[in-house]
């Protein structure tokens, strides 16, 4: 945990650095005025406070170095992959459409564990794109894309 | 959505007319409406089948109907909410019984004896007692909201920008004293969650800040693709992380209705599990998961044997079951009298509110008496629809426990993609629901929670409204919150929360409870 502690208090400090000359920028005003940036630079302020707190806590702990790596095993590559399909999703949605787009990312989702089953795989991607066409465009009237193809 | 009319009830109520049972009849005559009561047996269908299941909470299920309800009214949109929440926290129990696996964070404690009498074949009584316990803790904690949210919406009228801003510091404060891990750690997701709250038009100048020129940011981050990145998709990561198969421990459910011996023993823990979870859930951050925690600990505290508790105890489970249904009744409180999200499921319901062209505040009671009383009605329709729906639909629940979670998450993410596009119908936001996926995966590694953030993002906009007026009204003087007696007792409040955990005492009952909860 010290490792951790120590690289996301960075982080955090970082980010309110970030925030802090940015609420500078927008202007905090004054006290009987206040600006834009004003909660931000209070806010930032007391985040930075924090994160260095949390940085020398975390390094005069006493306690073993932890060396295991915070990603382990195969797993993780496995969530890399889904992400990458979840962006690509979003960004084909609006240039294929709803239902081939949601067709192709079920197809990517259920091959990632069912690999060998290649039917089942097909007949729930489509099941499932049309059920939630249905359900969410045709029923509840959420507005899907209709893509290049019109449909 | 245009705002209803004042009704000629309204009037009547303004004027002081309307009896307390006038008001119940009227709760009941907006339930009973068709839209509404089905909307209330889908809310508790959908609320037990998102507690059986994990990888969905309740504020991911609630978030992902919500686009559904922009034709329907407020009160069928919050009776539909308050379906899925109450739902969620009788659905969780099934599987912490049967499975050993909490559907829902506000089951875990029930794990512990609920699946020893599962093993001792008990299974029947275990999920009877929930049920049953459930029911009662819901109808006191609908007694306590009626008889306490009233009169505070009628004492918060007098509240000004400086009350409502120490109300805000402490509720915040209270929720990173409450929180579960560290903290230092909670404050700090608090001030994102404030850093976030303010991206978008600053509300008095109209002008942009911290958008970076992305014209989607104009209207700030999503609450619905926050909640289902930070809830929904981080913890669908999580699973993935890990092996995918469960194992269902394999009983027969029989006795659901609890013999005389086991009522003798749990009619205490029920009534006790019922005023701490209503009591906790008022507070903010207590929530339904606090509740559970508190109420099992007090059974066990005041229990002739205690070492029957992790052994099959039946008040193991009725406590923490009464407790967690009775904190979803008492969490409604400031919501509903004050307009103040007191934990991140309330927040969607806050956002609901907006949506629908509803101020959630001290005059929510008195401009819409069909939403609060037709709020209150459903509360007593659902638990008596979980009762009479969910004991017979058991086997039902424990056959969706046997769908394999490979099948299952594809469709959970679908959902959430779904969701998140559908609230504006914008792919922006599947970006921002998967970045906050990444981020809400990536702050459960590093010992971050998510709830802190969610509400101080929700509260943010209104506590820095709150701050700029005060200090407006005040020429600049931060003396208007020492001078005003209730924002001066709500800051003391805050600060003696934030100073208590310096003094040693304080440190180590935390500590003691951190204990408890591993």
């Amino acid at each position: 945990m010290k490792t951790l502690d120590q690289t996301s208090s960075l982080f955090w400090l970082l980010v309110s650095i970030s925030v802090f000359v940015e609420s500078l920028r927008l202007g905090i005003g004054t006290l009987k005025n206040p600006g834009m940036g004003f909660l931000t630079f209070g806010a930032s302020g007391i985040l930075g406070i924090l994160s260095f707190v949390l940085f020398l806590k975390a390094s005069f702990k006493k306690e073993e170095v932890k060396t295991a790596p915070l990603f382990t095993g195969q797993l993780w590559k496995r969530i890399l992959f889904i992400l990458i399909v979840l962006i690509l999703y979003s960004r084909m949605m609006s240039v294929l459409g709803y239902l081939i787009s949601t067709f192709l990312l079920m197809t990517a989702l259920f091959w990632i564990l069912e690999r060998k089953k290649i039917v089942f795989v097909f007949v729930s991607s489509i099941l499932t794109t049309l059920f939630t066409y249905f359900v969410f465009s045709k029923w509840l009237n959420c507005q899907f894309p209709d893509g290049l193809f019109g449909f | 959505m245009a705002q209803l009319p004042i009704s000629g009830w309204s009037v009547r109520i303004l004027r002081g007319k309307v009896g307390f049972f006038d008001n119940i009849i009227y709760g009941f005559q907006v339930t009973f409406q068709p839209i509404n009561f089905l909307f209330c047996g889908i809310g508790v269908l959908v609320g037990t089948l998102v507690g059986v299941l994990p990888g969905i909470g309740p504020a991911g299920a609630m978030a992902l109907l919500l686009p559904a309800t922009f034709k329907f009214s407020p009160t069928s949109t919050l009776i539909l909410l308050a379906g899925i929440y109450y739902g969620v926290q009788y659905g969780g129990s099934t599987t912490s019984i049967l499975v050993n696996i909490p559907g829902e964070a506000s089951s875990v404690i029930t794990c512990l004896d609920g699946y020893q009498m599962a093993r001792q074949g008990r299974a029947g009584p275990a999920l009877g007692i929930a049920a049953w316990g459930s029911f009662i803790a819901g109808t006191i904690a609908n007694m306590g909201l009626v008889l306490v949210a009233v009169p505070l919406a009628r004492a918060a009228l007098r509240f000004g920008p400086p009350e409502y801003f120490a109300l805000m510091c402490t509720g915040l404060v209270i929720v990173t004293y409450l929180a579960q891990g560290s903290i230092l750690k909670a404050i700090m997701m608090a001030l994102v969650g404030i850093i976030l709250g303010s991206i978008g038009l600053d509300i008095i100048t109209g002008l942009p800040r911290f958008t970076f020129g992305i014209n989607e940011l104009t209207d700030g981050v999503g609450i619905i693709p926050l909640v289902m990145g930070l809830f929904g998709i981080s913890e669908i990561f999580v699973n993935l992380e890990e092996s995918l198969e469960r194992e269902i421990f394999k009983t027969r459910i029989k006795n659901l209705w609890p013999s005389l011996k086991d009522w003798a023993q749990a009619k205490w823990a029920i009534v006790r599990g019922s005023i701490i979870g209503f009591l906790l859930g008022i507070l903010p951050g207590g929530g339904a998961v606090i509740a559970t925690f508190v109420a099992y600990a007090v059974e066990k505290k005041v229990a002739k044997e205690p070492q029957r508790f992790g052994k099959g105890a039946i008040e193991g489970v009725a406590a923490p079951e009464s407790a967690n249904n009775a904190a979803a009744g008492g969490s409604l409180i400031p919501l509903l009298s004050l307009g103040i999200p007191p934990n991140p499921i309330m927040a969607i319901f806050f956002s609901a509110l907006i949506i629908h062209g509803i101020q959630p505040g001290p005059l929510l009671i008195k401009q819409h008496p069909d939403l609060f009383w037709g709020l209150v009605a459903s509360l007593y329709l659902g638990n008596f629809l979980l009762l009479i729906l969910n004991l017979p639909l058991i086997s039902m629940w424990v056959k969706v426990l046997e769908i394999p979670y490979k099948l299952l998450f594809p469709l959970i993410l679908l959902f959430c993609l779904i969701g998140a596009y559908s609230m504006n119908n914008v792919v922006f936001d599947l970006y921002v629901m998967i970045f906050f996926g990444v981020v809400g995966w990536i702050m459960r590694k590093f010992g971050y929670e998510g709830a802190p953030l969610i509400l101080a993002y929700v509260l943010g906009p209104m506590l820095e409204n709150a701050l700029r007026q005060s200090l407006l009204i005040s020429q600049g003087s931060f003396m208007i919150f020492i001078t005003r007696p209730i924002s001066a007792i709500a800051l003391g409040i805050a600060f003696l929360l934030l100073l208590s955990n310096l003094f040693p005492y304080f440190k180590k009952q935390r500590e003691k409870y951190e204990e408890f909860k591993e």
